[in-house]
C-alpha cells in the first residue's frame, strides 16, 4: 500500500532518451515509435540568427501518464475498465477493455497509445506489474536516468525523498487549470 | 515545423491498425515463474555499446537476458544506463547477427557466401596465409591486422603482433583522438584525465558530451553547478544546455584558444607560481603569442566571437579557483589539431591546472600485472612503413590514412597481403571509402571477425562470428585515475548460434596455424635453423614461442582468476563476481539522494600526486622537422570558402555509436536515418526545404541526403551525423538509410600524428 508519485526534476533533462529505452525494455512495449508509455517532449525553439541564438525557450519535458487523482481516462470508459490500484496508480483490467478509445480521448496529457499485441490501451504504471511486482522500489525510467531527475516514491510517506524533495522545492503539475489533480510534478 | 531531426514527438494515436508488431526485446512478462526450472539472476558485465564500458546488471530469466540495468558501484559510469546501453539486449538478439563461420562464394563486396564449420574456415584461413607467408619469405608483416574494439585490443595484438609477428597493426586511434593524446603527453608529459567534476569553470570547444556521452563526465556536467561555456558551428544539445554559447566557424577554436592565452600572458592573468615552477621555455611562449598579436581582436576576424566576449570569457576563465579547459575526444577535425589540443593543455597549465582538482589530473590507477608471454622473433618481420613521414604518431596503432595510401600506391617497402579485421567497420570508418574498397581489392586473403555483417565484413574472404560482449567473460580492465577502480565483463549468457569469443576463435586459428607457420621460419630464419639442430624442432618449438594458442590453453575465467586472486586476494576476485567492480571504498558508498553515489571520500580521491613534470612550451623536434614547436596560426587555417561552397563537419546522434548501433531495432526508433543540418536562412535562399532530397558533393564522390534547415548551424557549414548510409543489405534495418559522411570526407591527415583531419572537405550542394 502506497500513494506513488513521481516528481521531475526536469531542467536537467539531456533528451537523451534512455528513460525511453528503459522503459520499453522493462515492459515489453512494442516496437515502433508510436508505442511508449513515456517520452520526451521539447517544448518551445531555439529562436533568432544563428549568431544570435536565444536558448533559453526550449525545453526539454518529462511525458507519460499523469496519474491523475480525478481521472478522466477513468470516468471516460464505458466499461469501466479503468480503476486506481491499492498504490494509487491507475490501471486498466485488460479483459475489459475493448478499444472504444474513450480514455484516448478524454486524457488531457495524451498519455494513452494503443498496444496492438494485448489489444487494449496502454500507458505508464510506473512498472507496477514488473518490477515493482517484484519488489523493486525504482521504476526502469528512474534508475537508468543519466541525470537522476525522476523521483519516484510514497507521497504519504513523509520520509520518502519525493515527499522531501516536493516540500523543499517549489513544483507546478501540467494543467492545473483542468482540476484532474495529477500526482507527476515538475520542479522548478 | 515538423521536428524529423530533433525529439521524437508524441505522435496522435489514429487508426487501430493490428499490424504484425515485434516487441522491444524479449521481455514479456510471462507466466515463466510458474515453470519448475525457472532461474533468475542478476548478472554484473560491462557495456560495449560504445567505447566508454559502464558496468551494468544483466536480469536474466532462463538463459534469456530480460533486461539491463545500470551498475551503482562503478565509479566510471555512475550508476546509469545510456539508451545505447539499454538497447544493448537488441543488440545480442538482432537477428541480423553473424551466426556462422562463412566463407566467400561471390565478388567481394556482394554478399554470397556460403556456411561453412570453424574448422573448415581456419583450413581455409591456413592454406591462403601459409602460401602469402611463404611467398613472402616469412616476412610476418605482409599480414597487417585492426581492432576498433577497446578491451580485447591488446589480446588481438598479443596474437597478431606478439605471436605471429607482424608490425602492422592499426587501430581507431589515427582517426580518432591520437592528437589529443600526443598533446597531452608531449607538453606534460602524461595523457592524464580531466576531473569535470571537481571544476568550477568548464570550456567545451566542440565536443559534444550531452549527444556523445563519456562517462564520467557527461553526468558529471548534469550533477554539477559549473559554468560552461560551449564552443561550436553547430548548436548542439551541449550548446543549449551551456551558461554561454559561443558560436564560431569550424577550425577556428585555435585562434580562440590562442587569444586567451595572449590575454592571460598580457595581463598576467596567469598563475605565475605554478608557470614558474613547472614550466619550460614560458618566455619563448610569452615572445611567440605576443609578438604574434594573437589579441582578442584579432581573434573575433577568425572565429566570429566578439573580442569583448573573449576577454571576458579569459577574464572569467583564469579568474575561477579551478577551471577546466576540456581536451575533447574523438575525430581530429582540422590540420591544426594536434596544435589546437596543445594550446588547450597550455591553458589549463597557464591556470594551474594540472594535477589538482579540477584540472587534468596524474592520478592513481590500479596497475595490473602482466602474463608472461614467450614471443617468437622473426628475423625476417620487417616494421611499421605507415609511421614513415609522420612527425611523432602512434607506435602502437599506426596511421590509417598513411597506411592506405602507401598499399595502395605501392610505395609501401613490401607488399601487404593479409588483413584480419576485428570489430572495426573500415569501410565505412574513414575517409574516402572507395580507397579503402581499392584497397582490401589488393589482398589476398581478408578476414574478419565480427558480430555483425559490417560493409567491412561482405569485404571478406572469411568471417568469423564473435559473440557479443553478454556472451563472453573478458579480462579485468583497470579504469580511471581519481578514483580508480577495476571491473570485470562477466559472462551473461553463453555464446548464440555458433559465433565464438575473441579468445576462442585466435585459439582455434592457433592451433592450425602454429606448425605450418613454424615450418615456413624454419624454411627461412638461419636462427631458426640453427636452433632446430641445437636442440631439435619440438624443442625449438616450445622454447621459442611458436605454440601460437599458447595464451588461450586456459579460458579468460581461469585467467581472471590466478591474476586477478595472486595480484589482489580472494576478496576483490569475489567482488568482481558478484558485483563486476571493486574499488577500496565500495563498501562505503554513500548514497548522495535519488540513487546518485558518492564513490571515494573527497580526502581519498588522488587530485594530487607527487610527480616531477615539466610544462613544455615548445617542442624542438616539431622545429626540427619543419613544424610549428608551439601553437601558430596560420593564414591557411582562416575560414574562407570557394563561392557557393559549405564546409562539411560531422558528428552523432545520441542514439548511435558510429556505425555499430545503426541497425539496432530499438535505437532505430529515434533517428533511423540521418538529415543534414543547413542553415535556415542560406536554405530559404535556395529554396529548400525540410525533406528536399540534396545532392552532396566534394571532390571525391556525391551522396543524396535528405535536408534539415534550422538555425541552429552556420551559414556555409552542413552537419550531418556519422554511422548512416551503410551498403550492406545484410543489415536490414540500417540498409539505405540516411548517408555516410565518409563516401565524401576527403582523406587528408595531418603529419604530426598522422590522423584524419575530418573537417576539411568543402562541399557544393544541389537540389534533386
Amino acid at each position: 500500500m502506497a500513494n506513488y508519485g513521481m516528481a521531475f526534476d526536469y531542467k536537467l533533462c539531456i533528451n537523451c532518451h534512455a528513460c525511453e529505452v528503459a522503459c520499453k525494455e522493462e515492459n515489453g512495449i512494442d516496437l515502433g515509435a508510436k508505442n511508449h508509455r513515456l517520452w520526451i517532449q521539447e517544448e518551445g525553439d531555439v529562436e533568432g540568427d544563428f549568431w544570435n541564438l536565444e536558448r533559453d525557450k526550449i525545453s526539454f519535458m518529462q511525458r507519460q501518464c499523469q496519474e491523475c487523482q480525478d481521472a478522466p481516462c477513468l470516468k471516460a470508459c464505458p466499461n469501466g475498465a479503468i480503476y486506481i490500484d491499492e498504490n494509487g496508480i491507475v490501471r486498466l483490467h485488460k479483459e475489459k477493455c475493448d478499444l472504444t478509445l474513450a480514455c484516448m480521448k478524454a486524457c488531457p496529457y495524451d498519455a494513452r497509445y494503443i498496444d496492438e499485441k494485448n489489444h487494449v490501451t496502454d500507458k505508464c504504471i510506473f512498472c507496477a506489474d514488473t518490477r515493482l511486482s517484484r519488489g523493486e522500489i525504482t521504476t526502469a525510467c528512474q534508475i537508468t536516468c543519466p541525470a537522476k531527475l525522476r523521483y519516484f516514491g510514497d507521497l504519504d510517506d513523509e520520509e520518502s525523498e519525493i515527499s522531501k524533495v516536493l516540500k523543499a522545492r517549489k513544483h507546478f503539475t501540467l494543467k492545473p487549470e483542468l482540476g484532474t489533480k495529477p500526482k507527476l510534478f515538475y520542479l522548478e | 515545423m515538423q521536428k524529423i531531426e530533433i525529439s521524437r514527438r508524441k505522435f496522435m494515436q489514429g487508426s487501430v491498425a493490428l499490424c504484425v508488431y515485434a516487441t522491444s526485446s524479449f521481455s514479456t512478462t510471462t507466466s515463466s515463474s510458474k515453470l519448475s526450472n525457472f532461474t533468475e539472476e542478476n548478472i554484473p558485465y560491462l557495456c560495449n555499446m560504445c567505447r566508454n564500458k559502464c558496468a551494468g546488471f544483466a536480469r536474466v530469466v532462463n538463459n534469456k537476458v530480460e533486461k539491463l540495468n545500470p551498475n551503482k558501484y562503478f565509479p566510471k559510469s555512475r550508476n546509469m544506463l545510456c539508451p545505447k546501453g539499454n538497447a544493448g539486449i537488441d543488440a545480442l538478439y538482432d537477428i541480423d547477427r553473424l551466426k556462422y563461420p562463412l566463407i566467400r562464394i561471390g565478388d567481394r563486396g556482394d554478399g554470397r557466401y556460403k556456411r561453412v564449420t570453424w574448422d573448415e574456415a581456419n583450413e581455409y584461413i591456413k592454406e591462403k596465409l601459409v602460401t602469402i607467408i611463404d611467398e613472402e619469405k616469412d616476412n610476418r608483416s605482409t599480414l597487417a591486422f585492426c581492432n576498433g574494439e577497446g578491451f580485447n585490443k591488446d589480446e588481438y595484438i598479443k596474437f597478431f603482433g606478439s605471436k605471429i609477428g607482424s608490425a602492422n597493426f592499426l587501430d581507431e586511434g589515427s582517426i580518432c583522438l591520437n592528437t589529443k593524446l600526443g598533446a597531452t603527453q608531449l607538453t606534460i608529459g602524461d595523457v592524464g584525465e580531466m576531473d569535470v567534476a571537481g571544476s568550477d569553470y568548464l570550456i567545451i570547444s566542440g565536443a559534444n558530451r550531452y549527444e556523445s556521452l563519456i562517462t564520467p563526465d557527461s553526468v558529471d556536467m548534469i550533477h554539477s553547478s559549473q559554468k560552461l561555456v560551449v564552443l561550436d558551428p553547430r548548436c548542439t544539445v551541449t550548446a543549449l544546455k551551456a551558461d554561454e554559447y559561443l558560436p564560431l566557424y569550424p577550425g577556428t577554436d585555435l585562434a580562440f584558444c590562442l587569444s586567451l592565452i595572449y590575454t592571460a600572458i598580457k595581463e598576467k592573468l596567469y598563475n605565475e607560481t605554478y608557470v614558474k615552477e613547472y614550466f619550460k621555455d614560458f618566455d619563448k611562449l610569452e615572445e611567440h603569442i605576443l609578438s604574434n598579436n594573437y589579441t582578442p581582436l584579432w581573434a573575433e576576424s577568425k572565429t566570429h566571437i566578439p573580442a569583448k566576449k573573449i576577454e571576458q570569457i579569459a577574464h572569467q576563465f583564469f579568474k575561477a579557483q579551478r577551471p577546466l579547459y576540456y581536451l575533447g575526444r574523438r575525430s581530429v577535425w582540422s590540420a591544426n589539431d594536434f596544435q589546437l589540443r596543445r594550446a588547450m593543455v597550455l591553458i589549463n597549465a597557464l591556470a594551474g591546472s594540472v594535477n589538482r582538482e579540477g584540472g587534468i589530473i596524474f592520478g592513481k590507477p590500479f596497475t595490473l600485472e602482466k602474463e608472461e608471454i614467450n614471443e617468437p622473433y622473426y628475423n625476417a618481420s620487417e616494421g611499421r612503413f605507415d609511421l614513415d613521414g609522420i612527425v611523432y604518431g602512434s607506435q602502437k596503432g599506426g596511421s590509417w590514412l598513411n597506411f592506405r595510401e602507401k598499399v595502395l600506391s605501392n610505395k609501401a617497402p613490401y607488399p601487404v597481403r593479409a588483413m584480419f579485421i576485428r570489430k572495426h567497420n573500415i569501410m565505412q570508418n574513414m575517409p574516402n571509402i572507395a580507397k579503402t574498397k581499392e584497397m582490401l581489392g589488393k589482398m589476398d586473403l581478408v578476414v574478419v571477425l565480427d558480430t555483425m555483417p559490417s560493409d567491412t565484413a561482405l569485404m571478406a574472404d572469411v568471417i568469423l562470428p564473435e559473440c557479443t560482449y553478454l556472451e563472453r567473460e573478458d579480462m579485468v580492465v583497470s579504469f580511471n585515475r581519481l578514483e580508480p577502480s577495476l571491473a570485470l565483463r562477466n559472462q551473461v549468457i553463453k555464446p548464440l548460434y555458433e559465433s565464438k569469443s575473441m579468445q576462442d576463435i585466435l585459439k582455434g586459428l592457433g592451433k592450425k596455424l602454429s606448425k605450418p607457420l613454424f615450418d615456413i621460419s624454419a624454411k627461412y630464419d638461419e636462427d631458426l635453423q640453427d636452433s632446430i639442430k641445437e636442440i631439435g624442432a619440438r624443442k625449438s618449438f616450445v622454447e621459442g614461442g611458436y605454440d601460437l594458442a599458447e595464451l588461450y590453453k586456459e579460458n579468460t575465467t581461469k585467467r581472471n582468476q590466478k591474476l586477478i586472486k595472486k595480484q589482489f586476494g580472494d576478496d576483490i576476485y569475489n567482488s568482481l563476481k558478484t558485483k563486476g567492480v571493486w574499488h577500496p571504498f565500495i563498501e562505503q558508498e554513500k548514497e548522495l539522494g535519488n540513487d546518485y553515489y558518492e564513490y571515494y571520500p573527497k580526502e581519498k580521491r588522488f587530485y594530487t600526486v607527487k610527480r616531477d613534470y615539466k610544462v613544455h612550451c615548445y617542442l624542438k623536434k616539431l622545429k626540427k622537422s619543419g613544424f610549428d614547436p608551439m601553437p601558430t596560426w596560420h593564414n591557411k587555417y582562416d575560414f574562407i570558402l570557394p563561392k557557393d561552397n559549405f564546409r562539411l563537419i560531422t558528428g552523432r546522434y545520441i542514439t548511435s555509436t558510429q556505425t555499430a548501433t545503426t541497425n539496432n531495432a530499438m535505437l532505430k526508433e529515434f533517428q533511423e536515418k540521418n538529415y543534414v543540418w543547413i542553415n535556415d536562412r542560406v536554405a530559404k535562399k535556395l529554396e529548400i526545404q525540410e525533406g528536399d532530397s540534396l545532392v552532396l558533393s566534394s571532390p571525391i564522390n556525391s551522396i543524396v541526403i535528405q535536408a534539415y534547415p534550422t538555425n541552429k548551424i552556420a551559414p556555409q557549414v552542413l552537419w550531418f551525423a556519422h554511422g548512416f548510409g551503410t551498403s550492406s543489405e545484410e543489415l536490414t534495418n540500417a540498409y539505405g538509410k540516411g548517408a555516410s559522411d565518409n563516401m565524401i570526407i576527403e582523406d587528408k591527415f595531418e603529419k604530426i600524428y598522422g590522423c584524419a583531419t575530418m573537417h576539411e572537405t568543402n562541399i557544393t550542394i544541389r537540389k534533386l
